[in-house]
């Protein structure tokens, strides 16, 4: 991956009160010389991998809760991605899809700190071959 | 330690492991090595020649190529990862990810690699969620 750019995206968790708008002036105001492009479920911040890991550090520490953050491929404004010039959005419904679970996401991040007790699912058996039987048997 | 995801771009997993303080592997990575370095016109739609004869390394030639296609940027990682997390069912499993026979290859080569791997059900309610974020935490910890 290269070292010189990285781009993230930076989401707001839908039950937050934040804007993208008071995010992407926090960013700016942190000075820190990287680009901040708002979007419609937060921002894409841009600049080399140090000054992001940075901003993200900061973001995190403030918003531990509110702002879910990964690795974007593409850069910002990007025209094959960017909507302002028709760009295809082929990861757009897995966006929106994790964006309407990030609250339950919140709620387990906040149990785990708490160090609350979680239920641990049973792994699968095999299914032995009498009750496989059975079952088959059933259906005759 | 660094963690392949599966779903490989997903923006839940990526910010877990990155926060519980270790590196996660995802899709983006070899993707945008494809847009700075190659100047590749459309990654992942657009592969390489090279790209396709990586794959041939992870599933055979009579193996549709959208599966080697995906496993030519997805089975480095799996080489390079030291665990993985497997979130199965997620909701979203169409478009870039929706191809199951290439999630059932991706499974079957961490299983064959014997690296330790977390599988987790994509959480439903508040419940589902606090046991799928405590078990990576704890998984995630314990790898340490």
């Amino acid at each position: 991956m290269s070292e010189e750019r990285e781009t993230r995206i930076f989401m707001i968790s839908p039950n937050s009160m934040m804007t993208p708008d008071q995010l992407v002036r926090e960013i700016h105001a942190m000075g820190k010389g990287v680009t901040a492009k708002e979007t419609c479920y937060g921002t894409l911040v841009e600049g080399s991998r140090e000054l992001v890991r940075e901003v993200l550090a900061a973001v995190r520490e403030k918003h531990p809760y509110d702002i879910y953050s990964k690795v974007r491929a593409y850069p910002t404004g990007d025209p094959r991605r960017c909507r302002a010039q028709h760009g295809t959005r082929p990861g757009y419904s897995q966006l929106e899809a994790e964006w309407e679970a990030l609250p339950l996401i919140q709620h387990g991040i906040i149990c785990s700190e708490r160090g609350e007790a979680f239920e641990t699912p049973k792994e699968k058996d095999k299914l032995p071959p009498e009750e496989f039987k059975k079952i088959c048997e059933a259906f005759q | 330690m660094k963690i392949f995801i599966d779903p490989p771009n997903s923006l839940i997993l990526f910010d877990l492991v990155e926060r519980f303080g270790h590196e996660p592997l995802g899709a983006m990575a070899p993707i945008q090595e494809r847009i700075d370095m190659t100047e590749m016109d459309m990654p992942p739609m657009n592969v390489t020649l090279d790209d396709v004869i990586k794959g041939l390394k992870y599933a055979g030639i009579e193996v549709p190529s959208g599966i080697r296609g995906r496993l030519a940027l997805w089975g480095p990682l799996i080489e390079e990862a030291d665990a993985a997390i497997i979130m199965l069912d997620p909701p979203f499993n169409f478009g870039c990810v929706g191809c199951e026979r290439s999630n059932e290859m991706v499974r079957y080569m961490i299983r064959r690699r014997g690296i330790p791997s977390l599988t987790v059900t994509y959480p439903e309610d508040e419940e589902e969620a606090k046991s799928v974020v405590g078990q990576i935490k704890e998984f995630l910890e314990g790898l340490k």
